[in-house]
Formats: structure tokens, sequence, C-alpha cells
């Protein structure tokens, strides 16, 4: 019974692959049209993947780190940006900073800073309390 | 706002928990050790004076309530135990209620009709108390094994038998505590009145973290609770379907919350200022605005909420909280309030179900009454 159940979730892990393959190839055309927020989004949307599957969490976070670190003009960003995304792009941003790499802490602790003025100490709050929706 | 909308009361360095006298005269409040002391407003308006010190209880008392009709004080403490107080003379007499609790006992609440009270505690459990005539006697039937957690807070249906609890493993319960011989089999109560004592009506699974301060709405048609991720949660239709809603709100998050009226529910907690959530014409719920904001800016950034000076820190400038305020500029915090708010309580007028007004405490050992009646802004949702 529970070899059944982890099939299907690999099986579910291996569509999930699929999907965030064919969504880092978008952020790449994305980026190379200079649309960062647009492929910031894209990134965002669908996260976090619904499943407890660390590779796909991994996969996941690549695809975002990448749309993260083309961010160039923060405030612009923020002027396109739907207040939709500010709880799920916290969490990534605290993913960033669990790193320890000196430019991706730097480039997230950048948009911490902006993000946090707009969205309040709620949106941090939010990303802290949960254990369950984790990126 | 104008000043007299607001009155700020200095008690004590830090309150606890409060409750008023049935004719809002006198208020009972604990200054945060194992005592609790009734003050009387002067009849000029501008000082109090300390009437009675209650001391029975060996720790701190976490949950007061004074019963409207009946004019008794049932206390709830760390000590394990429960008080009720009744006034006989100028003394107030108590009578132990042994709750059979094995942890601190953290909120209690009367029933409606007055012939129950309900303390929620941290043994996981909740107590329902009632009278017992023949043996004067309060006793205690505990409702075990359906919490995970501690019990934090606990609210009655009007119908006098409907209990909602929050707990710290996230959920918010509605129980059925019927009791026989002193609940009667009420046909207006409907189904609700057929369940057992003790049956779990529903578990709300919506906070993924502590779940705080619930309450009903004066119809109890409607539920709200806070999560400690900054989020309200409003429930209709409470029962086998429920209709959920989750409110995600920009600043820290409520301890405690209130409904003035079926469309507009006021919450309190660590940012220190009260926050007016309010449902539309669909019965969308979203926040509105906070209350006591018309203050000087210049004390948004000193006092800040709590933690926003250790961000500014962390930012290695202390701007944050101007920042804020360049956002929206007419907020500013800590005016009112210097520090979490954990108890908010109504001022019913007199008979009606109407309530205009209400108080804060905190941990700033402020008492603070509010005036929603000349806010006009708000007039469309009492």
């Amino acid at each position: 019974m529970a070899g059944a159940e982890d099939f299907v979730e690999a099986d579910n892990a291996e569509a999930i692959i699929t999907r965030i393959e064919h969504k880092s190839r978008k952020i790449e055309s994305l980026l190379k049209q200079s649309k960062p927020v647009e492929a910031l989004k894209t990134a965002l949307e669908g996260s976090p993947p619904k499943t407890r599957d660390e590779r796909c969490k991994s996969a996941n976070w690549i695809a975002v780190h990448r749309a993260i670190m083309a961010i160039k003009d923060v405030d612009g960003m923020f002027s396109t940006l739907d207040p939709e995304y500010y709880d799920v792009l916290m969490k990534y941003l605290y993913r960033g900073l669990s790193t320890g790499d000196r430019p991706t802490c730097d480039q997230c602790l950048r948009i911490h800073e902006k993000l946090t003025e707009k969205a309040g100490l709620g949106c941090i709050l939010r990303t802290l309390a949960d254990t369950v929706n984790t990126v | 706002m104008a000043a007299q909308e607001i009155s700020v009361h200095q008690l004590a360095q830090c309150i606890t928990c409060h409750a008023w006298s049935p004719d809002h005269s006198m208020i009972a409040l604990c200054p945060n050790n194992n005592e609790v002391h009734i003050y009387k407003l002067s009849p000029d308006r501008t000082n109090w004076e300390k009437l009675h010190v209650l001391q029975k209880h060996d720790q701190l008392v976490s949950g007061i309530d004074w019963s409207l009709r009946t004019n008794r004080i049932v206390t709830a403490s760390h000590d394990r135990n429960s008080y009720v107080w009744n006034q006989e003379g100028s003394e107030w007499v108590p009578t132990l209620v042994i709750l059979r609790l094995n942890r601190a006992a953290l909120c209690v609440q009367w029933s409606p009709k007055e012939n129950k009270f309900a303390v929620g505690s941290g043994a996981k459990t909740v107590c329902i108390c009632y009278y017992e005539q023949d043996n004067n006697w309060w006793v205690s039937k505990l409702i075990r094994k359906k919490h995970e957690s501690s019990v934090t807070s606990v609210a009655w249906h009007p119908n006098n038998i409907l209990l909602a609890t929050t707990s710290t493993d996230g959920k918010c319960r509605v129980f059925s505590t019927f009791i026989k011989g002193v609940d009667t089999r009420d046909s207006k109560a409907g189904s609700s009145s057929d369940s057992r004592f003790g049956e779990q009506i529903v578990q709300l699974d919506l906070s993924i973290s502590w779940a705080f301060g619930v309450k009903w709405s004066p119809s109890g048609n409607t539920l709200a609770y806070a999560g400690h991720n900054s989020m309200i949660y409003f429930v209709d239709d409470v029962g086998p379907t429920p209709l959920a809603q989750n409110v995600a709100f920009r600043d820290l998050p409520l301890r405690d919350v209130l409904f003035v009226s079926e469309k507009m529910v006021i919450g309190v907690g660590f940012d220190c200022s009260p926050m007016v959530f309010a449902a539309d014409e669909r019965g969308i719920w979203s926040f509105i605005k906070y209350l006591g904001e018309r203050r000087s800016s210049l004390s948004g950034s000193k006092h800040g909420s709590q933690i926003s000076g250790a961000f500014g820190k962390f930012y290695g400038q202390s701007k944050l909280g101007a920042s804020n305020d360049a956002l929206e500029p007419s907020r500013s915090r800590g005016g009112v309030h210097e520090n979490c708010i954990n108890c908010i309580v109504p001022l019913k007028e007199g008979g009606s179900s109407r309530i205009r007004r209400f108080s804060t405490s905190g941990l700033d050992g402020r008492v603070v009454i509010w005036d929603l009646e000349n806010q006009e802004d708000l007039s469309q949702y009492l």
C-alpha cells in the first residue's frame, strides 16, 4: 500500500519536474526579451510545488533564483508585481538567504528591504510560520 | 478622531486581562500578578479609586469575566483553579472551583445565560463549570482528548450550548456543552441542542500556526479567530459545510478579536493599534483601517511596534518606521497603546445588544475605551 503511494508521488513528481523545465525555458526567453519582472512572475506561478519532493522544490528554486538574480531595478519591479506574489516571493527570499551564497544574499536582502516596506511584517510572519507549504 | 472618543487610563505596569461591572462603573483587572484589582471611576471621571483587591490565587490570573445579570466575577489562574466571587455587602466572597487540571488555566468566559462558564487550559482540555444546587458547589466537567495543544480562547454561542475554542495546535473547534439538568432541550436552538456533552460539531483547520481570540457574531452566524501568522479567519455556516474566508494583513498578528456588529470586527494584538475588519454587501471581509492613528507622527518611529526597532538595526538604519509612515501618511503606531494589546471587551449598553464602545488593555498597563459613535466612515458597517 505504502509502495503504491510512493509510486503515485514519484509519478506526480516527474510531472512537476516537466512543468518546471517548461517554465524554465519560458523564463529564459523572457529574460532574453529583457522582461525580468515577467520572468519572475512566471517563476513564482505554481509555487510552492504541491509536493514534499525535495527534487521538485530544488528545481523550482533554481528557476526562481534565475529570475530573482536578473532583477536590476527593485523599485521598478514592485510597480508591476501584484500583491498576490508577495508572500511566495518572501519565502524564496528566505530560501535564498539560507544558501549563504554572497551574491544571492546581497540580492535577496535588497529585495527583502523593499518587500518589507510594501507587504509589511505580516508577510514575514506568514513566511516564518508556514511549515506546511515550504518552498 | 476627536480626543473624547478615546480615553486612556494608566492603571498598572502591565495588565493581563480586564472585565467591567454590569453598569461599567467598575473595572476588574489583573496587574500581571496573582491579584485582581477592582477600581471605580470617580464621579467627575478624572481618577480611579481602588476599591478591592481580590487575593486568593497563588499564581498569575489569566482570565476574568464579570457576569452582567448575576453580578458575579469568575477568575482563572495559572495555579490551575478558578474562583467565583460573589458580592456580599461590601466584600467579595470567593468560592473555589476545582477544575481538575494539571496545567494552567488560560481563559474563562460566562455563558450567555450565566449558568455555566468555560475555562480553557494548557492541559489540552476545556472545563465546563456549572452550579450544583444540592451540594452548594461548582462542578467542572471536562472536554478531554479533542485538543492537541493548549486552549487559548473560548467563546459561547448565543444559544448557551455551543462553545468555540482556539488552540495552539492551530485549530478552531466547536463543541456542544449540553448538560442535563442545567440546559433544557429548546426547539429554537435547532439541531445543536440534540448533541451530547463534549461532542465536536466541527473542526476548522485553516491556520498553520497558533490560533487565538475566537468570537461569535451577535447572531451566532459567523465565527472569527486569529492566527499567529498575521491572518484572520471568518467562518459562516458553522456546521458540516462551513464557508471560510482567510484575510491576510500587513502587520503583526492579532491576539483577540471582537464583533461590534454582524459586519464589523475589531482585532487587537502585537501591532498596538486596533484594526477594523468589515464585510461588504457580498459578505467579503477585508481590512478597513486602524483605530487611533490620527496621533502625531513623531511617536511613530520612536515607539513603533515591538520588533520594527530591531529590524531598523538589522538594516543598519532605523528608517523602517519612517518609511511605513511615508507609505501611509496617517499611520503612526504606538500612540494610544505602546505595547501588545491582549484583551478586548465590549461595553454593551443597558439591555440592548448594540455595541458602540469597547475597551482594550495590554502589556503597557493601559485600559483604553474606544467609541465608534461618530466615525462616519464606519457607520455603514454598524
